[in-house]
């Protein structure tokens, strides 16, 4: 068996580092980078272009896997069954959800060095080292979105951690920036170390670290009740809700961010979240079976009974805190920490309703989130580079100085709001839609309680899509409709117009914004899938819910 | 393989210093103090993957690799946190996480 195991292995070797191609890149990157410091003729260079190259080849090399998907998930010599493939002798798996994730990291730290590169954050002799930091905590996130084994879900979240810590405290001369890496360490460290304990109990007590198999395992009912297990699980969860900011573990999120840049807030903000989601939805979706080839019905009823309550008060608490304790706010880095903390609770809400559409619905959420958010720390950084200032009260009047800064910014705040037309709210929509379906599906499964929870998440969901109104709406008031310092000392308001390439790349985000606002099919088609089982789409890895079985109804009356 | 060999006590030493690193990194206001806490919780989960590793023949080499890596990971999680300390205090003359008051809200 072991022999046969290595053949297998040496075999599968090649074709396992083809479909590793985007991380074995970026670690190329890493070597390139820190390499190119070293020499006397590079090292006054500014190495972002390089940095966007490999990141743009990485993306392109992502996208091919796309393509061959079909020819990827078929050649799975372990377990033929499954629409996905594991690597590596199973420490990670290659399915169309982990490489949509990959796309969609790849993508955005291209966006993310091209922003760098507009804004200049990083100084010129510093720049290696920043982006050695964004590709090393990118290669973790891909890996979390692929990780099959939890030794793998452990380094993949410090790979993702220890970078990240030092992005926060990059300006090092800036009193706030080193507290902000100080306060993300402190508590990143205990968070990490705590899942770990949790990872131990839960691999020891199963007697395998190998994702499927605890799943499995976990599935089972009554192994949940076992306080050992339940230890285990929470403290991972625990683990995995930091890294997403979900309330009560989001205590991190606002300090990093108002003392880190705003271009490394909007990498935390997008790629950690968008990993972390990735993860959760693996392990949550995987408890209920859904990743097994044959889904049993019972299993999935058994654990979305206690699942899904947990997952939905989560993501409630998290959209309400992170919108209430938003609207206090001046420090325009700081709002966006709380609105980044909504977002995420708006995600786990598709996440808790338990279904392969819910995974599809957030992956949508995601991409749109993306452009949206980026935009919207773009916007603060251009500002910050303008004025030197971020927060709204120096901002009073702002449109009389760079009217397309600030129409540009209303774009990404109104979209994060969800108006329509913007792409803000066809994600809120995707997600609103499955909240929905899974309440009538949960009532026709006979769970009137999970329906009436799945109810309360819609309301709870639309209660904070109105609040978030005055914050966002908050900060465009104080720019459109108060006064500048000069109109109040009748002196002429100077212009600041920002120049045309910033403007460019703001207009390309509100672009992709407006028209996924008004064409989501295609985006949609490929988060969801269609019938049709040729047509790869994210989700092929996670099964659909077992249809009601109709026979106990038909009882005598 | 696991003869002679009693799970419990070493869970339960386990256990000890994960309560220890939790207390320890809740209580301690030198950020020196939270991250020697943080290193406890990283051996206690440690001593519980060792242990399991004698006492299930199926975890034997999954635990000491789960082991290892731990170790590796706890050497670059230290590395960076104390450069990030050390970075706190060039620009607070102090390390102690209390001052660390500015952001809030």
């Amino acid at each position: 068996m072991n022999e046969r195991l290595a053949n297998l292995l040496q075999l599968s070797l090649g074709l396992d580092a083809a479909a590793f191609m985007p991380e074995l890149l970026l670690c190329g990157g890493i070597v390139v980078l820190l390499l190119m410091r070293l020499m006397p003729r590079y090292d006054r260079d500014n190495l972002g272009w390089i940095a966007l190259a490999i990141a743009g080849f990485a993306c392109y090399q992502a996208c091919s896997l796309w393509f061959e998907m079909p020819s990827l998930v078929g050649r799975s010599a372990l377990d033929p069954d499954t629409k996905s493939t594991v690597l590596f002798g199973g420490m990670l798996v290659a399915d169309s959800f982990s490489v949509f994730i990959k796309i969609f990291l790849l993508a955005f730290v291209t966006l993310v060095i091209l922003l760098t590169l507009l804004t200049g954050i990083p100084d010129t002799e510093d720049s290696a080292d920043f982006y050695v930091l964004i590709f090393g905590s990118t290669i973790g996130m891909s890996m979390m979105a692929s990780a099959n084994h939890l030794l793998m879900v452990f380094i993949a979240i410090e790979m993702t951690s220890l970078p990240s810590y030092a992005l926060a405290g990059f300006l090092k001369g800036r009193r706030q920036s080193s507290e902000a890496a100080l306060k993300y360490v402190v508590y990143g460290s205990g968070a990490s170390g705590v899942m770990l304990y949790g990872i131990s109990l839960l691999a020891g007590y199963c007697g395998t670290g190998y994702l499927p198999d605890i799943l499995a395992r976990l599935s089972t009912p009554g192994t949940l009740s076992e306080p050992v297990i339940a230890l285990g699980v929470a403290f991972l969860l625990l683990g995995i809700g930091f890294k997403l900011a979900a309330v009560p573990f989001h205590f991190w999120c606002p300090d990093v961010f108002e003392g880190a840049a705003a271009e490394v807030g909007a990498f935390l903000s997008v790629a950690s979240k968008g990993a972390a989601l990735a993860l959760l939805a693996r392990i949550a979706l995987g408890m209920g079976g859904l990743s097994n080839a044959v889904v049993d019905p019972a299993v999935w009823s058994k654990t979305v009974d206690y699942l899904v309550p947990v997952l939905a008060v989560f993501a409630i608490i998290t959209t309400t805190f992170g919108n209430l304790a938003a609207y206090g706010q001046t420090n325009l880095k700081r709002l966006l920490a709380y609105s980044t903390i909504a977002h995420a609770g708006f995600m786990m809400m598709g996440l808790a309703t338990m279904t392969r559409d819910g995974a599809g619905a957030v992956l949508f959420y995601l991409v749109v989130y993306l452009f949206m958010n980026l935009g919207a720390f773009a916007v603060v950084a251009f500002i910050r580079n303008l004025t030197g200032h971020e927060d709204i009260t120096y901002l009073r009047g702002f449109v009389q100085r760079s009217p397309l800064l600030v129409i540009m910014l209303g774009v990404f705040l109104l979209s994060l709001l969800g108006l329509p037309p913007l792409a803000g709210f066809s994600a809120k929509f995707q997600i609103f839609a499955v909240v929905f379906d899974s309440a009538r599906m949960f009532a026709e499964h006979g769970k009137p309680k999970l329906a009436w929870t799945m109810y309360v998440v819609l309301a709870a969901g639309g209660l904070n899509t109105v609040l978030a109104l005055f914050y966002y709406v908050k900060v465009l008031k104080v720019m459109i409709l108060e006064k500048t310092l000069e109109e109040v000392e009748n002196r002429p308001v100077e212009a600041k117009p920002i120049p045309g390439i910033h403007a460019a790349y703001l207009s390309v985000l509100a672009a992709v914004i407006l028209g996924l606002g008004i064409i989501w099919d295609p985006l949609a088609r490929i988060c969801y899938g269609t019938r049709d089982p040729n047509v790869v789409s994210a989700i092929d890895s996670f099964r659909a819910v077992p249809p009601v079985q109709t026979a106990p109804t038909a009882k005598v009356k | 393989m696991s003869e002679g060999v009693a799970l419990y006590p070493y869970l339960v030493l386990g256990a000890l210093l994960f309560t220890c690193g939790v207390i320890c990194m809740a209580t301690k206001r030198n950020a020196i103090g939270v991250l020697i806490g943080v290193e406890l919780v990283l051996n206690g989960s440690n001593i519980n993957f060792v242990a399991f590793s004698q006492y299930n023949p199926d975890f034997q080499v999954e635990g000491m690799i789960f082991a290892l890596f731990v170790i590796v990971m706890a050497a670059g999680e230290a590395a960076v946190a104390l450069a990030i300390v050390l970075n706190f205090y060039n620009n607070h003359s102090t390390v102690d996480v209390d001052s660390a008051e500015e952001l809030k809200g």
